[in-house]
């Protein structure tokens, strides 16, 4: 039986074509807005985490457009959701800045998704703000001028952690995460500067799980059999709420203190009640609770009160891109992308942790850490971090130096 | 290297019954994918998307039976509620692809996973769930020198007890027989006035209750999370093949090896821990292609 | 009249796809360029599935090793990038070849979980390898040459590739090989009776189909400057599979169909919904029940009713 080459195929693929092209017709405007794409991921355990910035970034946007906009436009964003996968990322990226015409992007949670779009930014010569990805390359080895950072990377963490664990008397210590990039990336950074400024710490052993391991039992049972002074766990995603419960089933956490980056952040303790461990130490870029400003209670009784929960860290992100797209555009008097660019170099901004300024050389926002141990209170149905004291970002920072280094300038 | 523990005998007996209660989990999941796989031959897609929906139900049940036996009532709520679903997709749409080509049918357990997938973001959200075990399954115990939860240990007991009626149902009820046979030859028990279309009907419908208990039990020892039906159908999928394709009871063994070499992987080799279970697959299904006991069909 | 009437319109067709970029606007360069990297990968696994009966269901392993095999070359090597597009191809052939030799031995379902888990441990290596391929941070801003660095220039090679790839297919698909392929589908037990060597045979399909997937690869980094591992997850090999089977999978140009189908829906209705995925899955059962041909396959079944016969079978 002979099959022919269809025919039937080219017309019906021109008519799905140009059904497509008609699909998207331009909107005419008096006074056009500001268009700012977000490209983020909305599916999946990463979704609670963005939704947070997509909807403070509209908390502010909704606020300045109420009050006539920036340079008497208002700002528009429309989102896109690259479901974690770095390739349809890629695409809707493409799609905002060509189909969409925006004139900023700003996204994503995924570290690899956000490199890749960044290299592509820097073709397209489109300022790109990076809102969540923690890959230290961002705005490191692989930073350019058409990329920002305005959250926390992999080698902040490292030396805020390390900051705060010398303090602690504990010497001997257990590595353990998620397998992958972030994980190792995370593990690295607390180690290496620990050991720097605390050089008699000894590691004596590490595991690592597989991204998303649902039952981390096994792995704090053999932990506990080699009696480490503490253990350092860095974890992404699903799994800070994993290592957290199985702690607390457990019991380890009462016998081998631990110390988990966002252990005190309320992404990690809100899904826990009152069951999370408590005297576990952690860090966060942001609590609701803390510093007890008026700007920060401001800012977060405007945040419950139009979302019926409580700011988490990606808030604070989507609050301080609004802010640093704000005054940038103001300072630059136009919107024109250079010039935007050349205004949010050394930026500073007001927001709910105070002062963030926008390092100058390599494009990162210069955030301060927080290190707590969680604690069970009264007031709230969920735990908070306790004890905290701030990490000022000038300490956190890797310097201009090294990051020179790693761009091999 | 050096980077494993010196470990004596109470911490391997210790990480074996840590695995054997993750086995339990695995074992009470695949038996159902097992079941379905044997009777229908339709690997379903949507066995993991079912699991999810047990735990997430799990959690929205016992917050709103708020109470010392909250978690009870919702272990034995939540499963039904994913019979109910899944008898309505079986009903209205499952059943009319029968005399199709298997592909159709399995064609339709991925898109039934995609539906339910988005489904349980509209009615759930995107934030982390948790459950709370319950009150007296709370804390751990020493057994054999180290600390083990208590609630992985009524894991066991859950698992032994699923197996148990399993084995009842398949051997000893009128229904049990008759799905056996109609996993072999089809035809021959529609030929004997069997309806078959109604065997099938609870064959899938039984297969899926057990995902979705799966998922209830599972729902105090993890964060339920959207993706949770990804990470398990993977897993799920290695395990009834590894097992035998159709055998429930090579579900059991399966699960047994995914669930024991991994946590002694832990504690042996924990570098390499990821890659141990499809290095066992790969191993079994290379010394034996059709899976470790007897295939159904 | 059965030639050169489908050719008369595959050229005019040809033509339009080649003065398109100077009318429409850039996004759709790039779409149409997608839509072509996906139909070829989907042609490459529809030589298996639709035309072999196997159960390929991880393809997208050699789609990812052909990327790679380009982005190491271009990142690592200062060999002309020639050498990579050559490469690529040739080494997710080699590896169709070693996932191959021990997926033949099994048949149906054992072959396709056997490809899953060997295809899972590829992608488990390329995830955890950081210092050779960037793990799970992928590699990205890979230089292609001065004559495909624009869009537009990407967009012609990458259709020209795709039509000598298309010819090439379809040639072996009426080759005597071809036939063979089918007749080892539609009765396996009975070609081996009259002496054919099913096993060769198939492997040597995999090794053609993983050849065209490696290319395809290749033609993803041409477009995209990026690899990373999602290209070899199993997820996307079910995406293409469900491309094969929305366009029509015993048609010869069905995939493609199905791929230009799901990356403009994916794109569009990405626009306008956060649940894509749910429109996907409710556009697949209605596929199920009103169109199991595929969208070709209905078209082909009203023009040429004959032809469905040979479609009608059970897997």
């Amino acid at each position: 039986m002979k099959r022919r080459v269809p025919m039937k195929i080219f017309p019906l693929v021109t008519v799905v074509l140009a059904f497509l092209l008609v699909l998207d017709p331009p909107g005419a405007k008096a006074e056009p807005p500001i268009k700012v794409g977000i490209i983020d991921t909305y599916t999946g355990p990463a979704t609670t985490f963005t939704y947070d910035v997509r909807d403070a970034f509209k908390l502010a946007v909704d606020e300045s457009n109420g009050k006539g906009g920036i340079l008497r436009r208002k700002v528009e964003f429309t989102t896109r959701d690259d479901k974690f996968k770095v390739d349809i990322c890629l695409s809707m990226a493409k799609e905002l800045v060509m189909n969409e015409k925006v004139d900023i992007l700003m996204g994503t949670i995924n570290s690899a998704a956000s490199l890749a779009v960044s290299e592509y930014c820097k073709t397209e010569k489109i300022p790109f703000l990076v809102t969540f990805s923690k890959s230290d390359k961002i705005t490191g080895e692989k930073g350019h001028r058409y990329v920002f950072s305005i959250t926390e990377n992999t080698v902040m963490i490292g030396k805020a952690a390390a900051v705060g664990l010398t303090k602690k008397p504990f010497l001997k210590y257990w590595i353990a995460g998620d397998d992958y990039e972030y994980g190792h990336a995370l593990a690295d950074g607390v180690w290496g500067n620990l050991k720097k400024l605390k050089p008699k710490v000894e590691r004596i052993g590490q595991s690592w799980w597989k991204v998303g391991e649902p039952e981390l039992t096994p792995y704090l049972t053999a932990i506990s059999a080699a009696k480490p002074d503490a253990v350092i766990f860095a974890t992404g995603g699903a799994s800070m709420v994993n290592v957290m419960k199985a702690a607390k089933a457990t019991g380890f956490a009462e016998k081998i203190p631990m110390f988990v980056h966002t252990a005190t952040e309320h992404s990690t303790l809100a899904p826990l009640g009152t069951e999370a461990p408590e005297k576990v130490i952690g860090t966060s870029n942001y609590h609701f609770y803390f510093p007890d400003t008026p700007k920060n209670k401001a800012f977060a009784k405007a945040f419950r009160e139009a979302y019926g929960r409580e700011p988490k860290v990606g808030a604070l992100y989507g609050y301080l891109a609004a802010q640093f797209i704000a005054k940038a555009l103001e300072k630059a008097g136009q919107m024109d992308r250079e010039r935007f660019i050349d205004a949010l170099e050394k930026m500073k901004v007001d927001s709910p942790v105070g002062e963030v300024e926008m390092r100058g050389y390599d494009h990162q926002a210069m955030l301060p850490m927080f290190m707590g141990v969680t604690k069970k209170v009264p007031e709230y149905p969920f735990l908070i971090g306790s004890d905290i004291f701030t990490i000022p970002a000038k300490e956190a920072m890797p310097s201009v130096e090294e990051i020179k280094k790693a761009r091999g300038q | 290297m050096g980077f494993s523990v010196p470990y004596g005998a109470a911490e391997l007996a210790g990480q074996l019954l840590v695995g054997l209660s993750r086995s339990m989990i695995l074992f009470i999941v695949c038996a159902g994918l097992s079941f379905v796989l044997g009777v229908l031959r339709v690997p379903n897609i949507a066995h993991g998307s079912l699991y999810m929906i047990g735990a997430f139900a799990t959690f929205s049940l016992s917050k709103f039976f708020a109470g010392s036996s909250a978690f009870w009532i919702a272990l034995i709520l939540a499963p039904l509620l994913v019979v109910f679903l899944s008898l309505i997709a079986e009903r209205a749409l499952f059943c009319h692809l029968y005399q199709r080509e298997h592909l159709m049918l399995l064609l339709f357990t991925f898109a039934l996973s995609l539906i339910l997938g988005d489904l349980v973001k509209i009615v759930w959200g995107a934030e982390y769930r948790s459950v709370a075990a319950p009150a007296m399954l709370k804390g751990s115990i020493s057994l054999l020198g180290s600390s083990f939860p208590r609630y992985n240990l009524f894991l066991i007991f859950a698992g032994l007890l699923v197996a148990v009626a399993l084995w009842l149902f398949v051997n000893k009820t009128k229904f049990g027989k008759i799905s056996r046979a109609a996993a072999v030859d089809r035809d021959m028990v529609g030929m004997l006035g069997i309806n078959v279309s109604w065997v099938f009907a609870a064959a899938f419908v039984m297969g899926c209750y057990l995902a979705g208990l799966g998922g209830a039990l599972v729902a105090p020892t993890v964060s339920i999370t959207l993706g949770m039906d990804h990470t398990l159908i993977i897993e799920a999928f290695l395990i009834v093949t590894i097992g035998g394709l159709g055998n429930m009871w090579g579900a059991l063994v399966g699960s047994l090896i995914f669930g024991v070499t991994h946590s002694l992987g832990v504690l042996v080799l924990p570098q390499f821990a990821i890659i141990f279970p499809y290095a066992a697959v790969v191993i079994v299904l290379l010394l034996r292609p059709k899976g470790l006991l007897k295939s159904v069909w | 009249m059965i030639h050169s009437k489908p050719l008369g319109w595959a050229l005019a067709f040809f033509i339009i796809l080649l003065i398109l970029p100077s009318i429409v606007p850039r996004f759709f360069v790039y779409i149409l360029a997608l839509i072509f990297v996906t139909s070829l990968l989907a042609m490459s696994l529809n030589l298996l599935v639709g035309h072999g009966g196997m159960f390929q269901f991880h393809h997208a392993v050699f789609y990812g090793v052909g990327a790679y095999t380009l982005a190491l070359m271009v990142t690592k090597t200062s060999l002309p990038i020639w050498v990579g597009f050559v490469a690529g191809p040739l080494m997710a052939a080699m590896a169709g070849l070693i996932i191959g030799w021990f997926c033949v031995r099994l048949t149906q379902l054992y072959f396709g979980m056997l490809q899953i888990s060997l295809g899972s441990l590829v992608w488990a290596v390329v995830f955890r390898w950081y210092s050779f391929t960037g793990g799970d941070d992928g590699i990205h801003g890979i230089r292609m040459p001065p004559f495909l660095s624009s869009l537009t220039s990407s967009y012609y090679f990458i259709l020209i590739i795709l039509v000598i790839s298309l010819i090439l297919l379809y040639l072996i698909l009426k080759s005597p090989f071809g036939n063979t392929l089918q007749a080892i589908r539609d009765n396996p037990d009975r070609c081996a009776a009259v002496g054919i060597h099913v096993r060769r045979h198939q492997l040597t399909a995999i090794l053609i189909a993983t050849f065209f997937a490696g290319m395809a690869g290749v033609l993803f980094v041409v477009l995209e400057h990026s690899v990373f591992p999602d290209l070899l997850f199993w997820v996307l090999s079910l995406e293409i599979f469900i491309m094969c089977l929305l366009g029509g999978w015993f048609t010869f140009g069905g995939p493609i169909l199905g791929a230009a189908i799901t990356v403009s829906l994916r794109t569009f209705v990405g626009k306008y919904t956060e649940y894509w995925t749910m429109i996907l899955g409710i556009i697949l059962i209605l596929l199920i029940f009103f169109l199991p041909e595929g969208v070709m396959g209905y078209f082909q079944g009203i023009f040429k009713p004959r032809a469905k016969e040979g479609a009608q079978r059970r897997m």
